[in-house]
């Protein structure tokens, strides 16, 4: 069985930071790979070890791509191989785009059974391009997946909806989405992190033009800081408890 | 002289952090050190990031990545106050692979990715400390067997090691000294722990030997080699403290850093203040020195040529150095560090002891000053 995780090389939120006019700099922030990504790499590993099959990444975009260290990173969590189509272009893709582009990679692996993306990207997090890449490539389609499990020719998917949980069988191949919640992504040994130089990157390139962008950026700003109320309500335990629902309760 | 490290140095050093930032250790330290408890959770959790591989030679299945590498994971786990000083003999299998028999290598190196103790070695007595010939503890062959006895004090690990190396001299010719590595689960051996300032999370006990009844496999090294095998194990050892001692520094300073910016005093922040900012400046001088001098020498030491003096400057400048910026990082925090609990608290209780533990300020004094008029003679 072949398992793909798509990954997405983002700037580390952590060393993001925020000027006075809210415009975000990205100027100290490195790119690394995807947070959620982490736990579509995880469960690719993770079936592909039950199934004997193979975990192979995919990503799209930008230069950050081409970082030795970024797909040395990515490698160690688990994946056999990486598979990048990178492009100085490629930077700036709406998730039609990416999904596009993606599309167009997973035509060139020739053949996948299961394909599997993060809850979002962790600088955009439009969470869109798992149903776009997956209404593009005509195949089932889920995201919010909590559990997977696959067997001949089709994947048992858990989705947890408010109050229940609901299972589905679909064929594969197959499109998944998976929750942040649904594993928890190793940590490379150093082990894994020298074997990884070892794995195979595999340079892909677009066999078509990209799709015009659907999404016009015209501004990312950082959210407006608001100053603390400093509404303190002491005393009385019990006085201060109806206080604080009855503020709760008119916010 | 390029300390830039490579990319896997960098994943190594990023995959420490992502570590240290999956769960609240700092509980678990404060925790482990009023019980005097070693961390065996978190030292496990590092193991199996490949921590005691660093150095391992690889025929014995390590990675054999240097100890500019080791000293890269140091630092950072350093930052996050771990408490490193417990780690001092996982990266030294060194010695055991110099020294031991087959039989002993194979004893010690089934611990590895455990995360347990495994050894430690034992020379210091009520009457021999930093003059370790003084000491009283002998070994004396009867019937084809050896019987060790004495009293070792301050002994590092000892309740929690399942082997201790232990320096005797020969009862029927005490010029002879010899080591020899001692099962701890044998009968004649008492272990009482003693409750100590700082570096608590490793023990340090008390070790009565009285006829411990040995084989003369369990010989360590070769018989009266006295201390000399000792002497690289030390200089080892020493740059080891002053690598906990930098990363806690450097934990301290960052921490005092960021609170000056954002406490805000007189209408504005503490770090805007002269008298602090002067702590500062000296701070970064101090962590910045810590750096170079232990970069430097881990690349020496990576390079064959890593020397006593550079050991031993090290081992003097690192943990006074390193006791100062914590003690001032303490000071630009105040009430805060010191009210309750306090990581700060834990690190300048462990810089003190530093100063002593390994050997003492003076005695490196002394071999540095030796090792640097050397380099001199003729």
């Amino acid at each position: 069985m072949r398992i793909v995780a798509c990954v997405k090389a983002c700037p580390d939120t952590q060393d993001i930071t925020a000027a006075p006019d809210r415009t975000l700099s990205f100027e100290r922030a490195q790119f690394k790979v995807g947070t959620y990504d982490l736990n579509a790499i995880e469960a690719a590993r993770a079936l592909a070890d039950e199934t004997g099959g193979e975990a192979i990444g995919l990503s799209v975009g930008g230069s950050a791509l081409a970082s030795s260290k970024l797909r040395k990173d990515v490698l160690s969590r688990g994946l056999d191989a990486f598979n990048v189509i990178c492009d100085d272009a490629y930077s700036e893709l709406d998730s039609y785009q990416s999904a596009a582009l993606l599309q167009d990679a997973l035509g060139q692996l020739g053949g996948y059974d299961l394909v599997l993306c993060g809850a979002g990207s962790s600088d955009v997090y439009a969470q869109q391009v798992g149903n776009q890449l997956g209404a593009l490539l005509g195949v089932p389609t889920l995201n919010n997946v909590h559990k997977v499990s696959v067997g001949s020719g089709k994947a048992v998917v858990e989705r947890l909806l408010e109050s229940v949980v609901q299972v589905i069988e679909v064929p594969l191949p197959a499109v998944l989405s998976l929750t942040s919640a649904s594993n928890i992504p190793r940590i490379p040994s150093m082990k894994d992190i020298l074997a990884a130089g070892k794995k195979p990157v595999n340079q892909l390139s677009a066999s078509a033009a990209v799709p015009q962008a659907r999404v016009e950026v015209k501004s990312v700003l950082a959210p407006e800081q608001q100053s603390r109320q400093l509404d303190v309500y002491d005393g009385d335990v019990g006085a201060a408890v109806a206080k604080l629902a009855s503020y709760l309760k008119a916010l | 002289m390029d300390f830039a490290l490579n990319d896997e140095q960098e994943l190594l050093v990023q995959n420490i952090r992502e570590l240290m930032a999956s769960e609240n250790w700092e509980a678990y330290f404060a925790e482990c050190d009023e019980r005097h408890e070693y961390p065996e959770r978190w030292v496990k959790a590092i193991c199996e990031l490949g921590f005691d591989l660093i150095m391992l030679p690889a025929e014995h299945g390590g990675l054999d990545l240097g100890l500019v590498t080791l000293t890269a994971v140091y630092e950072e786990l350093g930052r996050w106050g771990a408490p490193t000083y417990v780690l001092y003999q996982l990266p030294c299998f060194d010695t055991i692979l110099r020294e031991g028999t087959p039989e002993q290598i194979e004893k010690i190196l089934a611990y590895v990715g455990t995360g347990k103790q495994i050894w430690n070695s034992a020379c210091t007595e009520p009457g021999a400390g930093s003059d370790v010939g003084s000491l009283q503890t002998t070994y004396t062959r009867r019937d084809g067997k050896v019987y060790l006895n004495g009293h070792k004090t301050f002994i590092t690990s000892s309740a929690k090691v399942p082997y201790l190396v232990v320096m005797t001299r020969d009862a029927s010719q005490p010029d002879v000294f010899t080591e020899w590595l001692v099962d701890m689960s044998l009968p004649g051996i008492k272990v009482e722990p003693l409750n100590k300032l700082g570096l608590r999370m490793d023990s340090c006990s008390e070790v009565y030997l009285d006829n411990v009844e040995l084989d003369e496999s369990d010989l360590f090294g070769t018989e009266g080699n006295g201390f000399n095998r000792g002497i690289n194990d030390f200089d080892f050892e020493r740059f080891l403290v002053a690598a906990c001692d930098y990363g806690w520094a450097l934990s301290a300073f960052e921490e005092a850093a960021r609170y000056a910016n954002i406490r805000v005093q007189f209408g504005k922040p503490i770090g805007r203040f002269q008298l602090n900012q002067f702590k500062f400046a000296n701070m970064a001088v101090k962590v910045n020195a810590m750096k170079n001098m232990l970069y430097e020498t881990a690349w020496s030491y990576d390079q064959g040529e890593m020397t006593s003096a550079q050991a031993a400057m090290l081992k003097f400048y690192c943990p006074k150095a390193a006791f100062e910026v914590v003690d001032d990082a303490i000071q630009i925090l105040g009430g805060v560090a010191v009210a309750g609990e306090h990581r700060l608290q834990r690190l300048w209780r462990d810089l003190r002891v530093e100063r002593i533990s390994g050997g003492t300020d003076e005695m490196m004094l002394l071999t540095l000053a030796k090792g640097v008029l050397r380099q001199y003679k003729d």
